[in-house]
């Protein structure tokens, strides 16, 4: 579908893509990522001649690109940037209808692919159709950004970073969403991206790139299971640690910063914080910082005392796991307790955080299903 | 008497800030589209504005004799500067985002001109024209030197016949037409502003 033979850009001296050769097939949802400036946006403005590469050749659909009218080209080939770039002249529905109205479709054919695609991402043409750009969140603007690119149902569909500025939950649900959108129509899409997690979602295949050339180019399981370069590990880093929780420390489930307080502190006082902060037991900490023991409200009530200092009120042990520990031995010591949560020190003995059964649960979680976000 | 003053001044003012916006405009345009002339053209405006008032009008007066379009001319190229200016920075300042997306999804360079890019600039040219509409009013005054009749003569005489209270009646109807096109220009600008950012 799209095949890139021998290409290279330069500018000035710098060579930014070097002697490129690859295929992306027919519906394939192709992901181009990479470090920063390593030629994943040239890549992409190559395919709609935004940018004219100095040798070789591009084709799309077996044909050279560059005997071929960049504007005819650009309008068989959809585009959406990080900047969504909206036209805020022009209602919502004006701007999806941009290309169709320059292909000259008919008005009505226009509204009811309009319709239809406000409908696939939720925002129904009668309440959104007619508002302006401004007046949709972020989110709802790169929704529309999509739209428009598919408005006129181009075989290809080029996306440079589209959800690189939205916010993480919004990101996540424009990410399904195209997922689907790529599930539904059937065709090829170039995406662009520097995250790694994003990439192993969406696509059919990562094309990985470094300094102007392809490093690897895999499917997102191959390349969890074969990273061709260490770049191309560390890019992965984080996900490799998550598919792998054996390796896992007390640390990394801990809820840190627990709240403690001094043993000299008074035990009127902390029970008003107990209170303040609805939980039924305080961390006691000696002058040194370091982990005195467990005081619970019961504790208190038992010793019968209603002043002086919190210390003199009987600790219980609660048992306790140091941060480097296997993240395993800490949840078996909570199981075994009878406590509501395992103490967790740094090594020089100060309180580091706790483990509750919450992060067990959030723990196996994320074993059987992966990054749960 | 002064009423026929006051809608001479209006008339110069007003045909020479259509003449000078059909003029801008394009220029405007032309500066933003062709890089290599743009210099020029930006350069060329500014100049015209440094000349003084007086001796503008007094040089085109002697190639095209004294007379209402020796004031025009004088005016068009007087207000120019505003109009040519706010056109090309109205457009070479859009968000290059939309510009981009524009040419992506396979918009020709007039297309994207008339369907986008105009309309995003024309709050700022209209500023232009505001200022050059203000500008006109005052620069007017001079046209009585070249024969052009308006509220300047009013003024001219006053100063002539050494009577205080003819000039202050001149000088007071001009600053409110200055303000009135000022505030009412302004109140305009304010209304698309809104609108484009809604
Ligand atoms: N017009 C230009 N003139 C000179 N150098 C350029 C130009 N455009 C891009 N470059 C350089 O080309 C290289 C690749 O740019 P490109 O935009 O393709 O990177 P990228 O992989 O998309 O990076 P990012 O992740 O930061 O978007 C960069 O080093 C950049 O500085
Ligand atoms: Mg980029």
């Amino acid at each position: 579908m799209i095949r890139f033979e021998h290409v290279t850009k330069k500018y000035g001296d710098s060579v930014i893509l070097d002697d490129l050769s690859f295929e992306i097939k027919e519906g394939e949802f192709a992901v181009l990522i990479g470090p920063s400036g390593c030629g994943k946006t040239t890549t992409l403005k190559s395919i709609n001649r935004l940018i004219e590469p100095d040798a070789g050749h591009i084709y799309v659909n077996g044909k050279d690109i560059a005997e071929t009218d960049p504007v005819k080209l650009r309008r068989s080939i959809g585009y959406v940037i990080q900047q969504i770039g909206l036209f805020p002249n022009m209602t919502v529905a004006q701007n999806i209808g941009v290309v169709p109205k320059r292909l000259k479709y008919e008005k009505s054919e226009i509204l009811k692919i309009t319709r239809e695609l406000m409908d696939m991402v939720d925002m129904s043409y009668d309440e959104y159709g007619h508002k302006y750009p401004s007046e949709l969140s972020g989110g709802q603007q790169q929704r529309i950004g999509v739209l428009r690119a598919l408005a006129a149902s181009p075989p290809i569909v080029l996306m440079d970073e589209p959800f690189g500025a939205l916010d993480p939950m919004t990101r996540s649900s424009l990410q399904e969403e195209i997922i689907r959108l790529h599930k539904k129509l059937h065709k090829t899409f170039v995406f662009v991206t520097h995250d790694m997690d994003e990439a192993l979602k969406l696509a059919d295949k990562i094309i990985f790139m470094e300094g102007g050339h392809i490093i690897q180019m895999a499917t997102p399981e191959e390349m969890l299971e074969n990273p061709a370069s260490d770049l191309i590990r560390s890019f992965m880093g984080k996900r490799a640690a998550d598919s792998a929780p054996v390796q896992l420390t007390a640390a990394d489930f801990m809820r840190p910063n627990p709240i403690s307080v001094y043993k000299n502190r008074g035990i009127r006082e902390c029970t008003e914080i107990m209170a303040r902060r609805h939980i039924d037991s305080l961390l006691i900490k000696n002058d040194d910082d370091t982990y005195a023991g467990v005081v619970s409200v019961n504790s208190i009530k038992r010793s019968g005392k209603t002043t002086g200092p919190i210390g003199e009120v009987p600790l219980s042990e609660n048992a306790v796991s140091y941060v480097t520990e296997d993240a395993m031995e800490s949840f078996d010591k909570l199981l075994n307790s009878d406590k509501d949560y395992v103490v967790v020190l740094n090594e020089d003995d100060t309180i580091a955080g706790i483990v509750t059964k919450t992060s067990m649960a959030k723990a196996m979680a994320d074993a059987l299903w992966g990054d749960a976000q | 008497m002064t009423m026929k003053l006051v809608l001479e001044h209006l008339y110069l003012v007003l045909l020479s800030v259509l003449f000078s916006t059909a003029v801008g405009l394009p220029l405007g345009i032309f500066a933003y589209l062709n890089r290599p002339a743009r210099k020029v053209v930006l350069w060329a405006s500014e100049v015209l504005q440094t000349i003084p008032a007086l001796a503008l009008l007094g040089m085109v007066m002697v190639l095209f004799g004294a007379g209402k379009p020796t004031v025009i001319i004088g005016l068009v190229l007087y207000s120019l500067l505003p109009i040519v200016h706010n056109t090309f920075l109205g457009l070479d300042n859009i968000n290059p985002g939309i510009k981009e997306a524009a040419r992506g999804m396979g918009l020709s360079k007039w297309d994207r001109l008339f369907s986008i890019e105009l309309p995003l600039a024309f709050p700022m040219v209209f500023t232009g024209i505001r200022i050059a509409t203000v500008t006109a009013v005052g620069v007017a005054v001079f046209a009585t030197s070249v024969g052009g009749g308006g509220l300047g003569s009013i003024i001219n005489q006053g100063i002539r016949t050494q009577n205080m209270r003819l000039i202050f009646s001149g000088t007071l109807t001009l600053m409110a037409m200055a303000v009135v096109f000022d505030a009412g220009m302004a109140l305009i600008e304010k209304r698309m502003n809104r609108r484009a950012t809604h």
